[in-house]
């Protein structure tokens, strides 16, 4: 990918309006559920689970229950968590599970040992909890995704901006938050082009310094936009 | 107090029992007033007669100020890779029911998509409906001794149908049971079957699904409308959530001038707070639950109650129920009890506009489509930890979500008292059956599964 190092060195943002080498294609991402094998009637079977689950299980828990309640603010921000607190009134165990930051993490892997770590953390340090039975079963669901292109294209940040508007907010989720497990970065398919081809390092920094877990998916675009007509400005 | 003697199931009856002006006029219904109502809020009758000739099916387009053109888009993309492929939906009913109600807007919604959608019923006579019946009741965990008489009825008429019928299609599916066995004419590999079970199997009798695993596991897929309803299958399961249309009567958005008037011939008072469950009168809607629920939060709040369900007429075990509701309800003429015929979608939907609170309090629920109803018209809704209602209700946040009646009056008394928190409920409601559980998406879970299936997805 090139690299701007130039831009990197500049401390104001260029004014001129600038073309992109490559556009930005804006795709979102479908997905159905499939109903999984595993299932877990106390914490000890979560763990468990969450340890045999599929990669896919572990996103589709994550990072799509995240997309599925975007318009949500509040609450626990992935299934373990909202499970943990409302099926076995643990609430420590889920302030800390819903803690983990899916953004922080580029692998599922990783993302899947930091929940382990915390489960055995948490029950290692009360064991009686373990085998307790839960209110109601978690069941294990997966995703598949689709890519669906969608007919937006920005070959400027006027046109950024302007598609950024009308796309949905399934389109935001697959740029800016499951880019990370595709890019393998700790940053987002929006400030990497924003970067890259515009040339715009702050702005790419601060649109990827957005707390996904303190709005909407609707919130997020907007702030998004706010920080890109700023730079349009 | 005997339930003759409730005003408004003597509205009802009369509304559905004549056209006309129903003032004075003697109903038919079991429901039928044996002396003058105690009294009067009723102007006039409400209810149509006979059924009004249904509108044609919406058009892909007409949702776009619902969903937005983006989701439309992405919908007609994922088609664009079906174009030419064919499709056979299989059940065993019409009219009446979910299943018909669902494919009656899916198939023209995927035709016009161009991915051509044909729609076939099987037939058989009553000893066939008679046996898929107490299957369906079996595999809801009744008990049934299976004999060897109603295997072979089961298996003789599928035998019939399957004589008649072409599969040609790239992809079959069989809805529910009844057609289960049409799986044998499975040959060709490319053909992709599927079973979409509308049922919930989460506690099956087990000689039943023990004779039915056999033919669900030699299909390609089989989907579930929830994940507790599903069973442990050697073939991929999928989630599709059961879903509603929001331009059909019962969900489209309605005059104010409309739900205004539906109110006043139910003498119903929109000056104080309206409490609403919309359920057929059956012991497991559990209404006389949301009755003590409700006395106990108007000794809080001064609030209406609203039970409206499905006429019971032809269920004797309805008309009992409906009996101790009215008894249950006494003179209190805050309670509302409404006994409405099956093509009272407009005025189901006037009901459920106009109420402050919704609520299901069912003991035992499917998906709990009255559920989903409530959350699309953006209501606070109140709804038993059962059945599919936790997909729907997510406690605090989409609605909340109870236990018991006394759970269920706290809701009541917090969210009259807190309108704020229970409009925001309502908000994320709304949203929540936006993403998940409208026609549209459903359309779109269709699109994504054909293409998985048929090896043309981009992954």
């Amino acid at each position: 990918m090139p690299s701007q190092s130039s831009s990197a060195q500049t401390p104001r943002e260029p004014s001129e309006p600038r073309w992109a080498q490559t556009p930005f294609y804006f795709n979102s991402a479908e997905h159905l559920l499939r109903i999984e094998r595993e299932r877990a009637s106390t914490l000890g079977e979560l763990l468990a689970a969450i340890k045999t689950c599929s990669d896919a299980s572990i996103f589709q828990h994550t990072f799509r229950t995240l997309q599925e309640h975007h318009f949500i603010q509040e609450g626990y921000s992935n299934d373990f968590a909202h499970w943990t607190f409302f099926a076995c009134n643990e609430n420590g165990l889920a302030e800390r599970l819903s803690g983990v930051d899916v953004c922080e993490f580029i692998s599922l892997q990783a993302l899947r040992s930091r929940l382990i770590e915390i489960m055995e953390e948490y029950l290692g340090q009360q064991p009686t909890i373990k085998d307790r039975m839960a209110l109601e079963p978690f069941y294990f669901c997966a995703s598949t995704s689709v890519v669906v292109p969608t007919a937006f294209v920005a070959r400027n940040m006027a046109e950024f901006a302007e598609a950024l508007e009308q796309i949905s907010v399934h389109c935001v989720h697959y740029h800016f938050i499951e880019a990370r497990l595709r890019l393998k970065l700790n940053s987002n398919d929006f400030s990497m082009w924003v970067e890259e081809q515009m040339g715009l390092k702050r702005t790419a920094e601060l649109i990827n310094r957005i707390d996904i877990y303190t709005s909407t998916l609707q919130g997020v675009r907007n702030r998004i936009l706010r920080i890109v007509e700023t730079a349009l400005a | 107090m005997e339930p003759q003697n409730r005003e408004q199931s003597t509205a009802l009856s009369e509304g559905a029992s004549n056209g006309s002006n129903g003032e004075g006029k003697q109903p038919s219904s079991v429901l039928a007033p044996t002396e003058a109502p105690p009294r009067d809020r009723r102007k006039k009758p409400r209810i149509r007669e006979t059924p009004p000739t249904p509108p044609p099916p919406p058009r892909l387009d007409d949702y776009e100020p619902l969903i937005g053109k983006a989701e439309l888009d992405e919908l007609r993309f994922l088609a664009q890779a079906l174009h030419g492929k064919t499709v056979k939906m299989v059940n065993s009913t019409a009219v009446g029911g979910g299943v018909a109600e669902i494919l009656n807007r899916l198939t023209p919604l995927l035709t016009e998509l161009e991915v051509a959608t044909h729609w076939d019923v099987i037939t058989g006579g009553n000893d066939f409906f008679e046996v898929t019946k107490a299957f369906h009741n079996a595999l809801h965990g009744g008990a049934y001794q299976l004999t060897n008489e109603a295997r072979e009825i089961f298996l003789l008429h599928n035998e019939q149908n399957r004589a008649r019928m072409r599969f040609d299609e790239d992809v079959i599916i069989l809805h529910d049971p009844q057609p289960a066995a049409l799986i044998k004419s499975k040959t060709d590999n490319h053909q992709r079957w599927i079973w979409r079970c509308h049922i919930d199997l989460s506690n099956p009798h087990p000689e039943v699904w023990g004779f039915l695993r056999p033919l669900v596991e030699q299909h390609d897929a089989a989907i579930f409308s929830s994940q507790a309803f599903a069973r442990q299958l050697s073939i991929p399961q999928y989630l599709f959530y059961p879903c509603i249309d929001p331009l059909s009567e019962k969900n489209k958005q309605l005059d104010a001038s409309f739900i205004q008037q539906v109110c006043d011939d139910f003498g119903i008072d929109r000056s104080r707070p309206i409490l609403t469950q919309i359920s057929r009168f059956d012991r497991l809607k559990d209404p006389l639950g949301v009755i003590q629920a409700y006395q106990l939060a108007k000794k809080y709040a001064d609030c209406q109650l609203v039970l409206a369900g499905g006429s019971a007429t032809d269920d004797p075990e309805g008309a009992v129920v409906l009996a101790e509701v009215m008894q249950a309800a006494g003179d209190d003429p805050d309670i509302i009890v409404l006994n409405l015929p099956p093509w009272s979608g407009l005025e189901i939907n006037a009901l459920q506009s106009a109420s402050t609170i919704i609520i299901q309090k069912s003991l035992k629920e499917g998906f709990g489509l009255t559920v989903t109803e409530a959350l699309w018209k953006g209501k606070p809704t109140i709804g038993s930890a059962v059945g599919g209602i936790p997909n729907q209700v997510i406690h605090k946040l989409t609605g909340a979500l109870v236990h018991s009646v006394e759970g269920c009056a706290y809701q009541i008394r917090y969210l009259l008292t807190h309108p704020e928190f229970a409009e925001q409920l309502g908000k994320n409601g709304r949203e929540h059956v936006k993403e998940n559980f409208l026609i549209t998406s459903n359309v779109k879970r269709w699109l994504l599964l054909f293409q998985i299936m048929m090896g043309i997805a981009r992954q």
